[in-house]
């Protein structure tokens, strides 16, 4: 079982790392974190009136957000503003892609060429789970050291101080872990509606529905005040807990998210331990979805 | 020993048992069921090890259902089927590490070589990557393997294909349609490869529509027709080609067909137009010419019946 396991991961690695999809989607990920921190990095240039010779100053934001966007593209804020972004548009992203790694052996055919091998069905989904975490890890890898890379321009060019703490190095791990962690329901039930739908298209769409729910049902946070039983009902929907556990990457890096956005303060949030097994909840329900039904649907040929 | 062109079924679980011990294959009332529509009813067939088999029917006759059965992609509504000495299930059989097959369209990923493309199964396999290299050999695109599999044509992604089936080494390999697409050399070579690997012990199941390719290749047919078997044997026996003479003479037709009935080892006479088709061993044709003539009557044409296994298959399956 391992080694058929790891002959699976093999070969789904090779598959993921020749597509097209996997990389356009990388380059669009950068691109728009780029763009994201760059936007920042202007923001401050404004306010600091490093662009316009001291001629205007950008005044719509507090002091206290304008030292909270510096400390974005800075470090050690810089790997907590990338990580946010990992989480942003690279859930996105994510979904993209685990609908496509999935639904496209059923669009091909290529899946029943795949299970006449003899492999189990469980191994080959999980295969599938593990390939995409460790592409996700390298994706994250490179937007860190792309984003470390921005923030030495933006160090030396808008004179941000430069504290990068061993303690910050070894957070990364946990900062890292953390994102993946956030990504994988959205990336598992991915795979269910692939797998449901058998096709790409279904995996887009069923990942894009649940997010966009999620997102929607998410806002409900605020009701929470009103008792503690809504609170508990609220605090099960998935939006929640993947913020607590956003908030406190934001605070691993030093980031403080809710000068920036109300909705990401800790106090209304669910605890860190909820949060995770909440979220681990959902990630079994998801996967044994798709699991029974990768197992019990016939496979036929392409569609 | 089976009657020409007759079906011939299982009878019980001993003979079953005794069979699949020597079969490379064996279904015993092997059904699938689609809500109300069956798509294979009842199968029970069995495919020698080292034979050439071939699987044939009309459109929609259920050979592909019963070749993803055989392969666990299909779960059987009932019955069973034993591939290599194993049961097929839902989970993983052992037997299956040694299968090799190609079903419908050869299914590729667009976006890579046909070398990677093989590269992955192999990978996902655990089957050593040289191995590569032999089956694109074997197939004819060692030449090729280079190029991305969107840019092949038809003909290539099925010699594609048929490597994939190729690369574990199989004892067991099950082909659906081999030679769909490919141009009249690669189609000899492909029947040339076939050939060549049932010499070599290994046993091949075959689905084609090209039924001259049926007749050339494969030791023993079945043909399903609406899911159901409704004719198995070797292929001199459904053709009973051994027992069919035509005979043409030039006087009195109603004469002739009394003095062939009299001879004790002829089973029967048909007049079909100005021909007969005599139902007696072919060896018989010079001893039923030289009878004829003793008795005055000019044959001017004899010789066994030519049928084959297009006009058959058309019989049956249409009622032609």
């Amino acid at each position: 079982m391992v080694a058929d396991l790891r002959n699976l991961i093999s070969a789904e690695w090779l598959k993921l790392s020749r597509r097209p999809l996997g990389w356009i989607l990388l380059g669009v990920f950068l691109g728009l974190m780029l763009l994201y921190l760059a936007t920042w990095a202007l923001i401050v240039m404004l306010h600091t009136s490093s662009l316009n010779g001291g001629r205007a100053r950008f005044a719509v934001l507090s002091p206290a957000q304008i030292t909270e966007i510096q400390r974005q593209i800075s470090f050690p804020g810089i790997f907590g503003a990338v990580l946010g972004q990992v989480n942003s548009t690279g859930g996105i992203c994510a979904i993209i892609l685990a609908a496509g790694f999935l639904g496209s052996d059923y669009n091909w055919g290529t899946l029943r060429v795949l299970l006449t091998r003899a492999p189990h069905r469980g191994a080959y989904l999980l295969a599938k789970l593990i390939t995409l975490l460790l592409g996700l890890m390298a994706a994250i890898l490179l937007a860190l050291l792309l984003g470390t890379l921005l923030a030495l321009v933006c160090s030396s060019t808008l004179s941000l101080p430069l504290h990068l703490r061993p303690r910050d190095l070894l957070a990364l791990p946990v900062g890292i872990l953390r994102s993946l962690y956030v990504i994988l329901p959205y990336v598992i039930i991915t795979l269910s509606s692939a797998a449901f739908g058998r096709s790409a298209l279904a995996g887009v769409g069923g990942g894009m529905i649940f997010l966009a729910l999620d997102v929607s049902a998410g806002s409900l946070n605020t009701i929470g005040s009103i008792n503690p039983l809504v609170r508990l009902l609220v605090n099960l929907l998935l939006q929640p807990n993947i913020n607590t556990l956003v908030v406190l990457n934001s605070q691993l890096f030093g980031l403080d998210q809710s000068v920036l956005l109300s909705s990401l303060d800790l106090a209304l949030l669910p605890s860190p331990f909820q949060a995770t097994l909440v979220i681990a909840a959902y990630c079994v329900c998801f996967y044994w979805g798709a699991y029974r039904l990768l197992l019990r649907r016939d496979v036929m040929g392409a569609h | 020993m089976t009657q020409c062109g007759t079906i011939s079924r299982f009878s019980s679980d001993v003979v079953f048992v005794v069979i699949h011990m020597k079969a490379a294959i064996v279904t015993e009332s092997l059904t699938k069921r689609y809500g109300a529509r069956t798509a294979v009813d009842q199968l029970s067939l069995s495919v020698g090890h080292g034979e050439i088999f071939g699987l044939l029917g009309p459109n929609g006759a259920g050979k592909t259902t019963t070749i993803a059965m055989l392969l666990g992609l299909v779960t059987p509504s009932a019955g069973r089927a034993i591939v290599l000495g194993h049961e097929v299930g839902r989970g993983p059989s052992p037997a299956l590490r040694h299968v090799g097959a190609m079903i419908e369209a050869p299914a590729l990923y667009p976006y890579l070589s046909g070398y990677d493309n093989l590269r992955v199964l192999a990978r996902a396999g655990g089957i050593a990557e040289a191995r590569i290299a032999t089956v694109l050999q074997m197939v004819g695109m060692a030449d090729r393997a280079r190029d991305k599999a969107s840019a092949y044509s038809q003909g290539m992604r099925q010699r594609l294909a048929i490597a994939a089936a190729l690369l574990p080494t199989p004892e067991l390999i099950i082909l659906d349609e081999p030679t769909n697409g490919l141009d009249p050399a690669g189609t000899v070579e492909i029947r040339d490869l076939i050939r060549e690997l049932a010499a070599d012990g290994r046993t091949i199941l075959m689905c084609s529509h090209l039924l001259h390719e049926v007749e050339q290749l494969c030791g023993r047919v079945a043909i399903l027709k609406e899911g159901r078997l409704i004719a198995q044997g070797t292929v001199d026996d459904l053709l009973c080609r051994d027992s069919r003479i035509r005979l043409r003479v030039a006087g009195d037709q109603e004469r002739a067909i009394l003095l062939l009935r009299a001879l004790p080892w002829v089973r029967g006479v048909v007049a079909e137009g100005d021909l007969l088709l005599i139902d007696a061993p072919v060896t018989r044709v010079a001893e039923i010419n030289a009878y004829l003539a003793r008795n005055e009557v000019a044959v001017t044409e004899i010789g066994a019946r030519e049928r084959s296994l297009e006009s058959f298959f058309l019989e049956v399956t249409s009622g032609r």
